[in-house]
C-alpha cells in the first residue's frame, strides 16, 4: 500500500480565519485508515472548525484537506456519500420515531440494503425503536445520532463531541458503542475535550490548543514522552499530611474526591514519603502509584487545566 | 432532483404534521372557523333587522301609524318608549343608540297639510342618537329613505326620477361567495409562509440542517419537498373549507382548473418568501415576527376580508402591489365571476412574482457555511 492510499485524511497547513480571529492556525496531520483519531482540546481550541472543514461544511482560508483522496473544497458530492457524521449538538425531528429516522436517513443516501435493525441493535436502541425522538434521553439521542452516522456504511465516521452534556452513565454507554465501532475497524475521527474518552478510544491523539496542534501521538506515547514522573495518591488523609509533604519538599494537591495527590520523580521518593507519614503519625486508608494521565500531559504542554477542578492545588480549595 | 430523497423528506414532514395537533388545528380547523364565523355574520345581510325605540309624544291614531309603517318596512322591530320619560336619558340608561321621537301636534299638523292643503304645515321627527355607535348611521339612512317615500306618497304625485338595478354579473352573489376565495388564499398564504419559516428556522437552530448538509440531499430537493408538503396541506385545508361552505352556507362557486393553479402559485410565492426570511432572520422568534409583519398587512389590505374599494385611494394603490391581492382577485374571477381573462392575467402576474421569489428562495437557502 502506498503512503497516500494508507491515509483516510490528509491535512496540510490548514488555516481558518473568522475576521480577526484565527480559529485554526496552520495545522497538518494525517489519519490512517482503520484508526481512531482523537482531536483533543478545550472549548474554542479549533476542534469543531477543523472537523467541519474536513466534512465539507466549512471552507478553509488556506491549506489542503484531502478526504479519501478527494479535495474537500471541490468534491463535496462524492465525499458526503462516503462519510458518516455525528455533528456537535446532534438533533433530529421531534415527532419521528427512532426506526423512521433511520429509514429517512437511509433513503437520503439511497441505500436499499441498510441493516436498520442491525444498526439499532448496535447502539442498543432495540427497545426504543418505536419511540419518538423527543421522548429519548440525551444519551439515547446521541446513540441514535451515531447509528444515523452509520446508515450509509461510511468509510470514515466523524463524531464531534459525542458525549458532551451527557451524565457519566450515558457517556459510558456511548463509549461502549464507540468501542464496538473500533472493533469493526472503522476509521473514526473523534473530537473531544474529555481526556478519558481520548485515552480509552483513540489510537492517535492530537492535542489542539488555540488553533495549533501542540502534540500528536498514541495516548501511551504522549504520556511516556511528556510525563516522566509518577503520581502518588493517598486516600482519606489527615489535614496534617499537607505539612508533612511540604516539609519534605513536595507539592501536594487535593482532587475532587478528597484524595491527596503528589508528583514523585523517583521511586525512592515514595519510600521517603511513607516514612515521613509514619514518623508524623498521619493515617491514610489506601495508596496508589500510577503513571500520569493525558490530563497531566495537557497541563504540562499548555500550563492550563482542561477541566475545572480536575487537579486542584491546596490553596485553591 | 432525486425523487426518492424528495419523497423521504415529504414523508417525514407529513408524519410530523399529523403528530402535531396544534399545527393540524391551525392548518385545517382555523380557516373553517373563520368561514363559519364570518359566514354566519354576513349570511342574512339582506334580511338584516334592527331594534328601533319610538317615543310617540302625540299619542293619536295618526301618529300611531308611523311605528306601524316602520314595522311594515321589515327593517325594524319597534320598541315603544313611555312618552313621560326623557328620550336622551332613556337612551343612556338603556344603552340604546337611537330613539325616534314623534312630536306632540303631529296629528293636527298632518290634518292641516293634507285636508286644508296648508303647505306650510310640517312636523319634525327627531332622532335622539349616540354618534359613537357604528350601526346608528345605517339605521338613520334607512329611516330617511322610509320618510322620503312617505313624503312623496303624501304629495300624491308619482316619482319623477326612478332607479333600476342591472347587475354586471349573470347571477346575484352573496357576500359569503366573495369571502371564501379570499379566505382560501389567506389560509394557504399563512400555512405556507409560517410553515416554511417555522420549520426551517427550527431545523436550523436545532442543528438538523447541519446534519442534512452531511447527506446527499440538495437544497433543491429540500425546497421541492417543502413545496409538495405545503401544497398537500393547502389541498387538505381548501377541501375542508369548501366542504364546510357548501354544507353550511350552500354556496354556489365554480370549481375548475384555476383553483389548483392559484393554490400552487400561492404556495410557491409564500414558500419562496419564507425561504428568504429564513435566511435573513436567524432566530425562530424573530422569524415568526417577520412572517407576521408580512402576513398581517397582506391579510387586511389585499382584499381577503372586504373589497379594497372600501379603502382610501392610496391604500388601494398599495393593495395592488401585494401578491395576495392577485391571488384573491384571480380566485374570485375564476370561482365567482367565471371571468377567465382576468384569471389568466392575474395568474400571469402572480406566476412571474412566484418565479422570482422562488428562485431567490433557492439562492438564499444554504446547506454549508459560506464563511
Amino acid at each position: 500500500m502506498t503512503k497516500e492510499a494508507e491515509y483516510a485524511i490528509k491535512v496540510e497547513k490548514l488555516t481558518k480565519r473568522y475576521g480577526d480571529l484565527l480559529a485554526v492556525n496552520d495545522i497538518s496531520f494525517n489519519v490512517r485508515k482503520g484508526e481512531v483519531f482523537a482531536l483533543l482540546g478545550p472549548n474554542g481550541a479549533g476542534k469543531t472548525t477543523t472537523v467541519e472543514i474536513i466534512e465539507t461544511f466549512r471552507r478553509p482560508t488556506s491549506g489542503i484537506v484531502r478526504l479519501l483522496g478527494m479535495d474537500v473544497t471541490k468534491e463535496k458530492r462524492d465525499i458526503v456519500s462516503r462519510i458518516g457524521v455525528l455533528p456537535q449538538g446532534f438533533s433530529s425531528f421531534d415527532r419521528i420515531t427512532v426506526r423512521e429516522t433511520m429509514q429517512f436517513y437511509s433513503r437520503l443516501f439511497c441505500c436499499r440494503n441498510t441493516d436498520i435493525d442491525g444498526l439499532i441493535d448496535l447502539v442498543n436502541l432495540k427497545d426504543k425503536a418505536k419511540e419518538q425522538y423527543m421522548r429519548l434521553s440525551g444519551g439515547l439521542k446521541q446513540r441514535l445520532g451515531i447509528a444515523i452516522a452509520l446508515v450509509n456504511d461510511p468509510e470514515v465516521v466523524f463524531l464531534d463531541e459525542p458525549t458532551t452534556g451527557l451524565d457519566p452513565r450515558a457517556r459510558r454507554e456511548v463509549w461502549k458503542v464507540l468501542l464496538g465501532l473500533k472493533q469493526k475497524g472503522k476509521t473514526v475521527f473523534l473530537t473531544t475535550h474529555y481526556m478519558e474518552e481520548a485515552e480509552l478510544l483513540a489510537d492517535t491523539v492530537a492535542i489542539i490548543f488555540k488553533g495549533k496542534i501542540i502534540a500528536m501521538d498514541s495516548p501511551m506515547q504522549l504520556i511516556e514522552s511528556n510525563a516522566d514522573y509518577l503520581i502518588l495518591t493517598l486516600q482519606s488523609v489527615d489535614e496534617k499530611a499537607f505539612d508533612v509533604f511540604e516539609k519534605m519538599g513536595f507539592e501536594p494537591v487535593l482532587d475532587n474526591h478528597k484524595n491527596l495527590n503528589v508528583r514523585v520523580e523517583r521511586t525512592d521518593d515514595i519510600r521517603k514519603i511513607l516514612n515521613g507519614m509514619k514518623d508524623a503519625g498521619v493515617p491514610f486508608l489506601s495508596m496508589q502509584v500510577r503513571k500520569p494521565s493525558l490530563e497531566q500531559v495537557f497541563l504540562k504542554l499548555t500550563g492550563e487545566m482542561l477541566h475545572e477542578g480536575a487537579f486542584r492545588r491546596k490553596g485553591a480549595e | 432532483m432525486n425523487l426518492r430523497v424528495v419523497g423521504a423528506s415529504l414523508v417525514v414532514s407529513i408524519k410530523s404534521f399529523y403528530r402535531n395537533k396544534t399545527t393540524m388545528f391551525f392548518t385545517t380547523t382555523f380557516p373553517i372557523l373563520l368561514i363559519l364565523v364570518f359566514g354566519t355574520i354576513f349570511m342574512d345581510q339582506d334580511k338584516l333587522k334592527f331594534n328601533l325605540c319610538v317615543q310617540d309624544l302625540d299619542q293619536t291614531e295618526t301618529s300611531a301609524e308611523i311605528p306601524k309603517a316602520l314595522a311594515l318596512s321589515g327593517k325594524f322591530t319597534i320598541i315603544r318608549v313611555d312618552p313621560a320619560v326623557d328620550a336622551a336619558q332613556y337612551a343612556k340608561d338603556n344603552k340604546v343608540n337611537l330613539v325616534l321621537v314623534i312630536p306632540k301636534g303631529y296629528e293636527s299638523a298632518y290634518t292641516q297639510y293634507l285636508q286644508f292643503d296648508n303647505l306650510n304645515a310640517f312636523v319634525t321627527i327627531t332622532y335622539v342618537y349616540d354618534p359613537s355607535s357604528s350601526s346608528v348611521t345605517t339605521k338613520m339612512q334607512i329611516l330617511n329613505m322610509i320618510f322620503a317615500k312617505m313624503n312623496q306618497g303624501l304629495s300624491a304625485k308619482p316619482p319623477f326620477v326612478r332607479t333600476a338595478e342591472v347587475s354586471i354579473h349573470t347571477k346575484k352573489y352573496r357576500f359569503i361567495e366573495f369571502f371564501i376565495p379570499g379566505i382560501i388564499a389567506m389560509a394557504v398564504m399563512t400555512a405556507s409562509l409560517f410553515g416554511t419559516v417555522n420549520v426551517n428556522t427550527e431545523l436550523r437552530q436545532k442543528g438538523i440542517v447541519r446534519k442534512l448538509s452531511t447527506t446527499p440531499i440538495t437544497r433543491t430537493d429540500w425546497l421541492l419537498s417543502n413545496i409538495f408538503y405545503q401544497f398537500l396541506l393547502a389541498v387538505i385545508s381548501t377541501t375542508a373549507m369548501l366542504l364546510v361552505s357548501y354544507a353550511v352556507f350552500d354556496v354556489k362557486l365554480q370549481i375548475n382548473a384555476w383553483l389548483p393553479l392559484f393554490i400552487v402559485l400561492d404556495v410557491f410565492t409564500f414558500v419562496g418568501i419564507g425561504m428568504i426570511l429564513t435566511r435573513i432572520v436567524k432566530e425562530a422568534q424573530s422569524a415568526a415576527d417577520a412572517a407576521n409583519a408580512i402576513i398581517f398587512p397582506m391579510m387586511f389590505l389585499s382584499g381577503s376580508f372586504f373589497p379594497i374599494e372600501m379603502m382610501p385611494n392610496f391604500l388601494q394603490t398599495f393593495a395592488k402591489t401585494l401578491p395576495l391581492y392577485y391571488i384573491n382577485e384571480g380566485l374570485r374571477a375564476s370561482m365567482v365571476f367565471q371571468d377567465n381573462v382576468t384569471a389568466l392575467s392575474y395568474s400571469a402576474i402572480i406566476g412571474a412574482f412566484a418565479t422570482v421569489v422562488f428562485v431567490l428562495g433557492i439562492t438564499a437557502t444554504r446547506w454549508e457555511e459560506s464563511k
